[in-house]
């Protein structure tokens, strides 16, 4: 297919041209003078690191960021967005990683979502079913438009929305992550279908981390890193190795940061298993996951976003119940009823977003004392030994400002993050799950968390670090393991790894 | 405003609204301002004190209880359903020895806590909606045990309680007096206490903390029972007598004694204190509009008003905090 439809795509005219795109949030550069060419007919593939700039600009041509710098021609008319509105208008629609479908309405329905077919003012339901079921049809998309949405596959869901989207007039089309969700039967269906869209004249915008659905169905590839249009080339020529080494840069950009090089990895296959997990799988969430988790080493976990780690981290803590396989701490099956059984059972968990997890409108003592306010006192609470654990804490983790009577919402995030990470640091865990714990940190408060990890692993905890950053578990892991759409792939122990292997691997 | 008056506008507001009314009252009725009228207005807040000590806990966890008042209706009346009644009252009932008749409405009105406690925590019915069922249920238990009649006789101690006094002072006072410092210490001093709060506060982040949500918010509702059944026995004796739809009126009484107080709606900031200064504004408003020349009618919708104003200051002060947090 490759080498028709590049040709072709290069003597098709520009649908959409995107020069000088400047756009930047609060001071922060998110795109810089990018230039870009959407063809018509054409499947355009958008690869980059999370934070590179694609999410942002595909943001600017669906009309959710208006302000911008820069200029924008569709079918060589000048168009500047004022709203997604103006943008379908124009004929851009997109499909997101969440789906944006009606689970309790029929296929029909979701198709003709918002312009239901009337006659004389009350919907016209045959009519409505008879079209959705020729349009499918004409997409090649196989299924009944009276069956309720919800009850079908997470697939062929996402086909009805993209359908929907086309229905509703787009002309350019984009897919945010299309393939994360999806078993490889049901990557080759989608990508029937966008060829099948392609033929039509239409264009489509893919964006995925999964590098080789991207190559497999894109006719040019284009590559951000750091809010900079890297390269676009033909599909057909270039293949993953070459991809990942230009969404990473090799060496040359934030050095310190970008861990191109190889890390020796300093596993402990020898350490006592703290935790073992054996055959864990919740739902579409994730499933046949097993691990050992050991003391003294940190175990870090790397996948894409909806990988599924996320998940595997709230069932690690008693949060999501999974439905099959066992967790066992010190070779004791433990069952998790809820998180107060997790924590008796000597785990303790951080989560992704902080929010989630602190109190900001009570003073920083309380917040480190929640988690062990049984262990201080069984009935009454004892507020002057809080203040004491919390002030060892504040001093420990350099916690700034150290006053333990401040009300948590008047800390920096990386403080507020420190803080999290102190309230389960008093007695310590046996294990401790932390999911992305240096996320939208500044270096400085990066290395404070990595030296906290370090020194609690060195105490022999069982530390596992879960996140969909590379860097994030590269400083921080002694071992890796790579999660996939909810699998486990790879396992790195006791040997060299780099960004672009676990890119690679994921 | 200030900084520190800003944050404090919670505690503020009620209280400068007490003051004035006091002031209002005191200048326009002689008789307002009397030691006698001030135990009045302490015995008539009491049944409906009662009650709100309960239903403190169950606001400071961002969840309602509108069940309140047919618990305490249901109790009362299982209270005298097992107490021996006069020849004249014509109602089945089981006489009991005092102490076990008390002993049963204790476990009833425990055990309607805790048929909400498990619909809202282990079913999942939102706690408006589930408590809104045990409001009819409560009603029904009334309409089923004295069918339309009404009884009289409570056990003595009860009927001690409710109506008697000692020396000056009402023991129902003194019951409510207990109650809220109960409720104080329990919130203030105990690690249930500041659970209840961190759930309020932030549901989600005491359950990554380890704490068991769904035990506290289960607990919660069976105090909010217990509270209920108490107050309601209390009001029997006190009345006199046990009849369907008796406590109406109090559901409305708790729920504004809460918020008019000052405890957020949305769970984690408040507590007893505040309880203590809606009671009071709740008392003096209803005892004050009685000792002036107001028309009765009219009396029904100033406490409508007065109830709408606590509302807008209460989720204002919250939308202030938000507002100062994201920024």
């Amino acid at each position: 297919m490759s080498d028709a439809s590049s040709a072709a795509s290069g003597e098709t005219p520009a649908r959409l041209a995107m020069s000088g795109i400047s756009k930047s949030f609060g001071g922060v550069a998110a795109l810089r003078d990018v230039d870009f060419v959407l063809r018509a007919g054409e499947i355009h593939g958008l690869v980059g690191e999370n934070g590179a700039g694609k999410s942002t600009l595909m943001k600017i041509i669906a009309g959710v960021h208006t302000q911008y710098q820069g200029r924008m021609r569709l079918d060589g008319h000048p168009v500047h967005f004022r709203s997604t509105r103006d943008a379908l208008a124009a004929g851009i629609g997109m499909v997101h990683q969440e789906l944006s479908v009606v689970p309790d309405l029929s296929v029909a329905e979701n198709v003709y979502l918002g312009k239901q077919p009337t006659r004389g003012g009350i919907v016209d339901w045959r009519a409505m079913v008879e079209g959705a079921r020729e349009h499918l049809a004409s997409l090649g998309i196989d299924a009944d438009p009276r069956a309720r949405m919800g009850s079908l596959a997470i697939g062929l869901q996402q086909l009805i929305e993209l359908a929907r989207v086309l229905f509703s007039g787009a002309r350019i089309v984009i897919l945010d992550e299309p393939t994360s969700a999806l078993s490889p039967p049901e990557v080759q269906r989608l990508f029937e279908v966008l060829r099948g869209v392609k033929a039509s004249g239409r264009s489509i915008v893919f964006i995925s981390h999964f590098l080789d659905d991207v190559l497999a169905v894109s006719d040019t590839v284009t590559i951000f890193r750091n809010g900079r249009r890297i390269v676009s080339e033909p599909a057909a020529g270039v293949d993953k190795a070459w991809v990942i080494e230009r969404m990473i840069g090799r060496g040359h950009e934030e050095l310190e940061e970008s861990y191109t090089g190889n890390i020796t990895l300093d596993s402990k296959p020898q350490a006592p298993v703290v935790l073992a997990v054996r055959g864990l799988g919740a739902g579409r969430a994730f499933a046949d996951v097993s691990l050992d988790i050991r003391a003294g080493e940190v175990l870090g976990i790397y996948g894409f976003m909806g990988c599924g780690v996320i998940e595997l981290a709230r069932a690690l803590f008693g949060k999501l119940k999974p439905r099959t396989g066992t967790l066992a701490i010190d070779s004791k099956t433990v069952r998790l009823a809820n998180t107060a059984a997790a924590r008796r059972a000597g785990i303790a968990f951080v989560p992704e977003s902080r929010r989630s997890m602190l109190f900001y409108r009570e003073p920083v003592y309380k917040n480190m004392s929640i988690a062990v306010l049984g262990r201080i006192g069984r009935l009454w609470l004892r507020p002057s030994a809080e203040r004491d654990i919390a002030r060892r804490h504040a001093e420990a983790l350099s916690i700034r400002p150290p006053a333990v009577d401040t009300l948590l919402q008047s800390l920096s995030g990386g403080n507020q993050q420190k803080v999290a990470l102190a309230k389960w640091l008093t007695w310590p865990p046996k294990v401790l799950v932390l999911s992305e714990p240096t996320r939208g940190m500044d270096v400085g408060a990066k290395d404070d968390v990595v030296g906290i990890v370090r020194g609690l692993r060195d105490r022999g905890l069982a530390v596992v670090v879960m996140s969909t950053e590379p860097e994030t578990v590269l400083s921080l892991a002694d071992r890796i393991v790579v999660m996939k759409k909810g699998r486990i792939v790879r396992e790195f122990a006791g040997e060299a790894v780099s960004k672009d292997r676990l890119l690679e691997a994921a | 405003m200030p900084a520190f008056l800003r944050s404090q506008m919670r505690n503020i507001a009620p209280f400068v609204t007490l003051i004035a009314l006091l002031v209002f009252f005191g200048v326009a009725s002689p008789s307002f301002a009397t030691l006698d009228n001030a135990a009045n207005i302490l015995t008539q807040i009491s049944v409906a004190g009662v009650i709100a000590v309960g239903l403190t806990f169950v606001i400071l966890c961002a969840e309602i209880d509108l069940s309140v008042a047919a618990v305490a209706n249901a109790t009362g009346i299982v209270v005298a359903y097992f107490t021996q009644q006069e020849n004249y009252v014509n109602i089945a009932n089981v006489p009991l020895p005092g102490i076990v008749a008390i002993g049963l409405a204790l476990l009833a009105c425990a055990f309607l806590g805790l048929v909400n406690a498990i619909g809202v925590t282990a079913i999942g019915i939102p706690s408006f909606i589930m408590t809104l069922a045990m409001m009819q249920i409560g009603a029904g238990i009334c309409a089923l045990l004295v069918r339309g009649q009404i009884a009289y006789a409570v056990p003595d101690f009860v009927a001690k309680m409710g109506a008697g006094s000692i020396g000056p002072i009402p023991w129902i006072v003194i019951v409510l007096a207990v109650f809220l410092l109960a409720g104080h210490i329990v919130l203030t001093y105990t690690r249930f206490g500041r659970y209840v709060y961190m759930t309020g506060g932030n549901r989600e982040a005491a359950e990554y903390s380890g704490v068991n949500v769904k035990l506290v918010l289960g607990a919660v509702m069976v105090i909010s029972g217990v509270c209920s059944g108490v107050a309601g026995m209390l009001g029997v004796a006190h009345f006199g007598s046990a009849q369907q739809n008796e406590f109406d009126g109090y559901l409305l009484d708790a729920i504004a004694a809460v918020v008019v107080g000052g405890t957020s709606l949305f769970g984690g900031r408040g507590g007893i204190g505040n309880t203590i200064i809606g009671l009071l504004i709740l008392g003096v408003l209803n005892n004050g509009l009685d000792h002036v020349e107001i028309d009765s009618f009219l009396k029904i919708l100033i406490r409508g008003l007065i109830l709408l104003v606590a509302l807008i200051i209460n989720v204002y002060v919250q939308a202030v905090r938000e507002s100062e947090q994201s920024n």
